[in-house]
């Protein structure tokens, strides 16, 4: 395992996440590519601080983790909020708006 | 760590004990109680005018914790600029919450304070950690406010009966229907740009090895990853200021969501992120952005020409002015694609005179709106008839987004324009000025409908006191600064100086024993 290889895997993953964001249609499957993106940020912030010496990385993705554990609470809590308006979770479900 | 040290700090400070007061305040009161959300937001509106007042006689240069943070010209222009931006979101709201979130108003208020807190700190964030942390928790409350039409009364009646709340024809029915939606597309679009910013940021500070922004990828020739990275990063903050092509949730959420909060979000947060793109583009490539003013006049030239252009369909006036923010947006690219102090006062100057002229609009459509009106071009239909007062308001703020002499716009487009033309960026003058035209044709059509259509009823919008103080204080802001700009002018030249200066002079990074970045 090199650096170049950690980098290649969470670009991987990073476009997984980004494959599901845009093809999944159930909220809570969109959140969870959300957080695959999120989490390749992480695995990239480490891999350079693995390699390249210093904390800065891991520091950094210990902030990012807090951040994101934040920001999903709020979603699911919207989640909920569609579920309880709509009845489903699948964003077709909410197409009220344009665009 | 002594106050002295946190003392550039100490404007966010007060507004987070603000935050705090007004949550504990809400407790304190009896939640039955009548005048329980007039004392809830003329707190927060007193408060906030304390830590402007404040913002005049606190000296708050300088750095803090340990070089991540910097306060300067810039920085206190922009808290200024979040703060009256934050009390009239506040004034225009209380009516609206009254009504619909009786039980929740103190809660609104502290999100609302604990989201100006983190577009304070932005514009002054020297650390790459610091900036993602501020800037996260000015997105954060907002996902919230954004759902916030829900009604108490949805929400209890939802609870005892179950079998209804299934319904999902007749649930799409209710009002608060597309505030969920709205909620949900700002949350969806906020949390990928984080994402995307996040990974970008991860390729830039592992290749740099350091959080610092000053000279964060001041080579000459980056890596390539670092390039990449930097393309994620500016992706990711396009999507938070909503311009081309990042922008297509900014006319749905407007749409769906609660519009005093959307008189908000439409200006504040967008300064933000404008903050934040500076901070990042201009200080991390050690004020030399070289073609990264490229990428930024691209987007500039795209948001100006799309946004102006999917405007012009629009008969729902929150799309119309959604796009139009899109549009204006772009303007504010080009002030930065300039790359230089002057380029960044106009921006500063720019995004002021938008909060004005732009809340103003948003406030005289929920005025019309929440007693019995549509948000349409339809709903306007003789409102100057119907209320002198609205109408003058509404075709101030108008005049003022499309530019014409003499609004608070129109100096605003103008020393943007001048500053461009001084930096060499010709074409792109020209097409905003084109641009401009176009846009005057789609806030006229607004007027029209407000001046020259004949009623549909006769009766004036009932406007509480709170809101019409909101729009007054906009129409007082647009129209005299408008007249005499002067002021407003010295102290954005003032602050695009004081950051342009940070530059030329490298942002010396103090190592203090307590330092520990490497």
């Amino acid at each position: 395992m090199t650096l170049s290889t950690s980098i290649l895997l969470a670009a991987a993953m990073f476009s997984v996440g980004v494959y599901g964001l845009l093809t999944r249609r159930h909220a809570v499957a969109i959140l969870l590519s959300v957080e695959l993106m999120a989490n390749a940020a992480n695995l990239s912030f480490v891999a350079f601080s693995h390699f390249r010496g210093g904390a800065t990385g891991q520091l950094f993705a210990l902030f990012a983790l807090a951040i994101t554990v934040a920001e999903v609470a709020v979603g699911l809590a919207l989640v909920l909020l569609l579920y309880r308006t709509y009845g489903d979770t699948r964003t077709d479900a909410a197409k009220e708006l344009r665009g | 760590m002594t106050f002295d040290t946190l003392r550039p700090l100490v404007l966010p400070l007060a507004v987070t004990a603000a935050a705090l007061v007004v949550l504990l305040a809400d407790l304190a009161l009896p939640p039955n109680s009548a005048r329980r959300g007039k004392v809830l937001g003329g707190l927060t509106v007193a408060l906030l005018s304390g830590v402007l007042v404040a913002s005049f006689v606190v000296d708050t240069s300088g750095l803090a914790a340990h070089g991540a943070y910097v306060g300067n010209a810039w920085t206190t222009f922009f808290a200024r600029l979040f703060l009256v931006a934050g009390a009239l979101g506040v004034l225009g709201a209380m009516e609206h919450l009254e009504a619909h979130a009786p039980r929740r108003q103190g809660e609104y208020y502290t999100l609302l304070l604990f989201s100006i807190v983190g577009m304070m700190i932005v514009p002054g964030a020297r650390d790459l950690l610091l900036l993602v942390v501020a800037f996260e928790l000015m997105g954060i409350p907002l996902y919230i406010l954004a759902a916030y039409a829900k009604t108490d009364a949805a929400k209890t009646r939802k609870v005892s009966d179950p079998a209804r709340a299934f319904d999902a024809a007749e649930a799409a029915k209710a009002p608060h229907a597309p505030a969920a939606e709205a909620a949900i597309k700002l949350y969806l679009v906020g949390a990928t740009s984080t994402a995307i910013t996040l990974f970008g940021l991860s390729l830039v500070v592992g290749m740099a090895g350091t959080t610092r922004l000053a000279g964060l990828f001041g080579a000459e020739t980056p890596a390539p990853i670092t390039v990449v990275g930097m393309m994620l990063v500016l992706a990711g903050l396009s999507f938070k200021i909503g311009v081309v092509p990042f922008h297509m949730w900014v006319p749905d959420t407007y749409e769906g969501a609660p519009t005093p909060f959307v008189a908000f979000l439409s200006v504040a947060p967008k300064a933000g992120g404008i903050a934040a793109l500076v901070v990042v583009f201009l200080l991390g490539t050690g004020g030399h952005p070289g073609h990264w003013t490229l990428a930024i006049a691209v987007l500039a030239a795209a948001s100006m020409t799309i946004g102006n252009l999917l405007a012009l369909p629009q008969t729902d006036v929150r799309r119309l002015l959604g796009f139009s923010g899109v549009a204006q947006m772009g303007y504010v690219l080009l002030a930065i694609a300039t790359g230089n102090a002057e380029g960044l006062s106009t921006a500063a100057f720019y995004l002021a005179a938008y909060v004005f002229s732009n809340m103003g609009a948003f406030l005289v459509l929920h005025a019309v709106a929440a007693d019995g009106g549509t948000h349409d071009l339809a709903g306007l239909a003789g409102l100057s008839r119907r209320s002198p007062f609205l109408g003058l308001s509404l075709l101030a703020f108008l005049l003022s987004l499309a530019g014409i002499p003499f609004m608070i716009g129109f100096w605003a487009k103008l020393f943007i324009f001048l500053a461009a033309y001084r930096a060499g960026l010709v074409g792109l003058v020209v097409l905003g000025s084109v641009l401009a035209v176009v846009g005057l044709f789609y806030y006229l059509q607004v007027a029209r409908a407000a001046y020259m259509v004949e009623p549909t009823q006769a009766a004036a919008p009932r406007v509480g006191g709170a809101l019409r103080a909101a729009i007054l204080l906009c129409l007082l802001a647009a129209a005299g600064l408008g007249l005499w700009p002067a002021p407003l002018h010295e102290s954005a030249s003032e602050a695009g100086a004081s950051l342009s200066n940070s530059l030329s002079t490298g942002t010396p990074a103090p190592v203090s024993p307590g330092d520990d970045s490497q």
